[in-house]
């Protein structure tokens, strides 16, 4: 792997890398330059970045300023030693290299004022800085094609993409998954010295299949779940794990990416993959436009889905992080995805508890009529147990607090008033068991009035738009033989209906299951 | 030391489980209020073994095996260990007990794990059972306190999971308390002595008991299917229900009511718990107490029937909790029922019977409605001498006013035939409704079943 002559801090041309596979023609370094990220608001994370630092600091040892200030923290000069202890060199990373960025961590944190404060005890060393840099910006090459390519934006990357997900997940069996693999993965198989006789956790991953003959077949079989469990994209994501030392408290992001496909967790995140709150923000605005734009919803799904788990790594409770979750919620019942919706409406709950602001009221309407929905009584009387008596007079809340005492007692009369005049998005949620309960007041009426009704008594009061949807509502029950026309117009013979209705009205109150998501 | 080991020789002697337990209990006697304190001095880190295994040596010419007298060892010593803990927490600062009471769990975790290995690996016998009973009691009151004491520092990320789980963190060590108790219901559940009477099971109903106790605070009432499901695959295989102390099977009875309860699952949960109510021993008020909190409602919506003051004489709480509601659906007050409603919903809502309770407003319009047919009197007798008949032609204007009185506006046709449709559908009133005419037409025999008109 030292093909890097190191002479200087700036990288070796992306020809001398064989590995760089997914490099774009433009000369770009294959790390990242180490820049200061003192502000967040910085250029896109794929241009080239100015090169640092000046020439003149370059060479020299990093203990020199040591010894001109004596005031270093001991923690600091610990931090300067462990970098340099032998059994920290890793041979892929240049010691100039190395050099150069602690020398840049330092400067800045003292620049910064943050020396005190910066946890040197927890600090990765600036080798592991390196690669995770360098695992990063793989990192984002590749999830900036993913995204043009899943976005449409380009079609032959397109069927590359598609093609290179298929094979991932019918590789499993195959020995080609080190070709597959991104560039920088494939390195760690070439570590040696210190990583050889330390076992990580992940790296068994990493290995190609043919590695695993040794290992038994249960073995062999509990690697492939693994992987199949991970979806192909993970791998991708973990790698440069090995160089991330667990951290007792929240992570804090250091990616300035916008977007990023979810994955989900099964390894302590890593900073330089997750995004600050800085960059979330942006993220926001970002995918609130490509959502009014494209509403392209597994795509924002997604997204939502990666910018919630960032939030929730590093520990964000704020009024942003309801923003997140609140627009997510809303997208998520507009696009009738009731499990994403479900988990949204779990976290505003517990958010609503700190008073961090958002709409409350509005999400503890849907909170209502989500468990009417669901039929779920606990919850329901959970509901009810939460809510203040001020609460309880707000339009939304009320709204809903009506339309389930309307249901408890059967009054449909009231139940439709309220269906056609529900406020924000209640009626998304509305109509998924409008149905329902259109079904049930047909079986009351049948009933109880004889000899018949005139369709537009059904037409009102079930809250259908017009005489023509409430046949076609009875058509689609088999019940074309109860209406008939009459002098005065379309009559309903509700008492010839006998328990057609109620049938199914059986049929649609079976117990709602939606664990099930889009 | 000692006295701790002389009460193990004497209940172990005489095979009293119950006594034998006493010794493992961490609240010390009456008599000896300083025992635990005691108990803790008499011994140090060092020699805490040594000096156990002699003291029960000195104390058990009751013959019992070499590997379950080590058994036995090894639970005094995590006994001893979990009272040093105990005694730490009780001493810590109220603001500052948050990991002391953690600790305590932890140590009386571990206690109830020796025990556990004791009957698994240890041959303890199942005499003895309630040495766990009362390790497993403990457990889930320790967890509560750890849970409840005030935290000092933020945890780290434990979990990879992309949202937080705000109730995962409250109920922390209870929910691993409940994993516990799950493990000592299947210690008892998957004995495999085949003499019953030598068996664990007899250690079943203390172990689910304790666990649905546990469900229902941590507010998982869902999980309680499972032990269900358990009990009833190994029902054949069992001692039966009524052979087991009375105490557990009132509790047992109850919390199946009170499942099925929330289930809506009336009819089931009124046999359920009026097993345990004709069980509950004459003095336990408050438990008497709680079975009626659900019976009630059950008998309203199953029977159509309220309390008697005389029933409700001793429970005050009670009265306060059903009588408001109780006179208005008697009367027909749809108002009153209302407002009642509306002042108990606090009470009725943290007693889940909040819902089904709404449901009483059925039986109090049925009430007003009877009202209106009685007040309708008797058709004019078409020849002298005829047994007289009740008109049975009303018009829905009439129903609409009686349900508007007390209410400030008037409820048009509309909706007085929506809840006249419903009476109808539900079976409490019996008729139809000729919307051409504005007119119910009701049964001549029996318009409102079960009232006698």
């Amino acid at each position: 792997m030292n093909q890097w002559a190191p002479v200087s801090v700036v990288p070796p041309p992306p020809g001398t890398q064989d590995m760089y596979r997914y490099q774009p023609v433009s000369a770009e370094p294959a790390y990242h330059p180490v820049q200061a990220r003192q502000t967040f608001n910085q250029t896109p994370a794929y241009t080239m970045v100015p090169q640092q630092p000046p020439p003149s600091l370059q060479l020299q040892p990093v203990q020199e300023p040591q010894k001109k200030k004596i005031d270093w923290p001991h923690s600091v000069r610990m931090y300067v030693q462990r970098s340099f202890d032998p059994a920290n060199v890793l041979d892929d990373i240049p010691r100039s290299e190395m050099e150069a960025k602690l020398k840049e961590t330092i400067s800045r944190a003292t620049d910064s004022q943050s020396l005190d404060s910066t946890d040197w005890d927890n600090l990765p060393l600036p080798q592991h800085m390196i690669r995770q840099e360098r695992a990063h910006k793989a990192w984002q090459e590749e999830s900036l094609k993913m995204q043009m390519a899943s976005n449409g934006y380009i079609n032959p990357a397109r069927e590359q993409f598609i093609t290179q997900k298929k094979r991932k997940s019918t590789e499993m069996g195959g020995g080609n998954a080190k070709e597959n693999s991104p560039p920088w993965q494939r390195a760690t198989n070439n570590r040696n010295g210190f990583e050889d006789r330390v076992t990580f956790p992940e790296k068994r991953q990493h290995l190609p299949d043919d590695s695993l003959k040794g290992t038994s077949k249960f073995q062999k079989n509990l690697e492939k779940r693994q992987r199949r469990f991970d979806g192909g994209y993970k791998s991708t994501y973990q790698a440069p794990n090995y160089a991330s030392e667990p951290s007792s408290g929240p992570v804090v992001g250091t990616s300035q990416t916008l977007e990023k496909q979810y994955f989900r967790l099964t390894a302590p995140p890593i900073p330089s993959q997750v995004r600050p709150e800085a960059i979330l923000r942006q993220t926001l605005d970002l995918l609130k436009k490509k959502w009014k734009k494209e509403g392209n919803y597994s795509y924002i799904c997604d997204q939502f889905k990666s910018m919630r788990q960032d939030l929730t790594v590093q520990r964000i409770k704020n009024e942003f992080t309801v923003t997140v979750y609140e627009i997510h919620a809303r997208i998520a019942l507009e696009k009738g995805d009731l499990g994403e919706y479900n988990q949204c409406q779990t976290q505003l709950k517990a958010l609503y508890a700190q008073n961090l602001g958002g709409k409350p009221f509005e999400f503890k309407a849907y909170r209502i009529l989500y468990f009417i929905h669901t039929s779920n009584r606990t919850a329901l009387n959970d509901v009810l147990a939460d809510l203040t008596t001020a609460e309880k007079k707000e339009k939304a809340i009320k709204h809903a607090l009506d339309v389930r005492s309307a249901l408890a007692l059967g009054n449909y009369h009231r139940f439709f008033r309220l269906y056609l005049d529900t406020p924000n998005m209640g009626a998304y949620l509305m109509d998924m068991f409008v149905v329902r309960e259109r079904l049930a007041a047909l079986a009351n009426m049948c009933k109880a009035f004889k000899p018949d009704v005139p369709l537009r008594y059904v037409t009102e009061e079930l809250g259908f738009e017009s005489d023509g949807d409430a046949a076609q509502f009875i058509y689609d029950y088999q019940g074309q033989a109860l209406l008939e026309e009459k002098e005065d117009g379309l009559r309903f013979l509700t008492g010839k209906a006998g328990q057609l209705f109620e049938a199914a009205r059986a049929q649609a109150f079976r117990k709602v299951d939606i664990k099930g998501q889009i | 030391m000692e006295s701790v080991f002389q009460c193990f020789q004497r209940g172990y002697g005489n095979g009293d489980g119950y006594a034998l337990s006493d010794t493992l209990s961490p609240i010390p006697p009456e008599s000896q209020p300083d025992r635990l304190n005691n108990f803790f001095r008499s011994t140090n880190f060092a020699n805490v073994k040594r000096d156990f295994k002699q003291a029960l040596l000195r104390n058990s010419e009751v013959g019992m095996s070499e590997e379950e007298y080590n058994g036995w060892v090894e639970v005094y010593v995590a006994y001893w260990k979990a009272v040093g803990e105990l005694l730490a927490a009780d001493a810590a600062p109220k603001s500052n007990s948050k990991a002391a009471w953690t600790k305590t769990y932890d140590a009386w975790k571990e206690l109830t794990s020796v025990l556990h290995r004791g009957y698994s690996n240890h041959g303890f016998p199942s005499w003895t059972l309630p040495c766990l009973y009362v390790a497993g009691k403990f457990l889930r009151i320790f967890a509560i306190k750890a849970d409840e004491a005030t935290p000092t520092s933020m945890s780290a990320v434990t979990s990879f999971g992309d949202d937080l789980n705000p109730d995962a963190e409250k109920n922390e060590k209870l929910e691993d308390a409940a994993r516990q108790l799950n493990r000592i219901f299947n210690l008892c559940l998957s004995d495999r002595e085949p003499n019953l009477a030598l068996s664990r099971k007899w250690g079943i109903y203390y172990t689910t008991n304790l666990l649905l106790k546990t469900y229902f605070k941590l507010n998982q009432i869902g999980l309680s299917k499972n032990i269900l499901n358990a009990i009833r695959a190994y029902k054949g295989d069992m001692p039966l229900l009524d052979k087991f102390p009375a105490s557990q099977q009132v509790t047992y009875k109850y919390y199946i009511g009170v499942i099925c309860f929330l289930e809506e699952n009336y009819v089931e949960a009124e046999n359920n718990l009026t097993e345990a109510w004709n069980k509950c021993h004459k003095d336990a008020i408050r438990n008497k107490e709680l079975i009626l909190t659900y019976l009630i409602p059950c008998h309203l919506l199953t029977t159509h029937t309220l309390p008697t003051l005389a029933l409700l004489s001793p429970y005050p709480r009670l009265q306060k909790l059903f009588l408001p509601l109780s006179r208005c659906i008697k009367k027909g007050d749809l108002s009153g029922f209302d407002t009642a409603l509306v002042a108990g919903e606090d009470e009725f809502v943290k007693r889940r019977i909040y819902l089904t309770l709404e449901r009483g407003r059925d039986i109090a319009l049925r009430n007003l409605l009877r009202k209106v047919f009685i007040a309708g009197g008797f058709e004019e007798p078409k020849e002298p001498g005829a047994a007289s008949v009740r008109k049975t032609r009303i018009p829905v204007a009439e129903f609409g006013a009686a349900i508007s009185i007390g209410s400030k506006e008037t409820m048009d046709n509309d909706e007085v035939e929506c809840l006249l449709a419903n009476m109808i559908y539900k079976n409490l009133m019996k008729g139809y409704i000729a919307r051409d005419r504005a007119t119910v037409v009701l049964s001549k025999g029996g318009a409102f079943p079960g009232t006698g008109v």
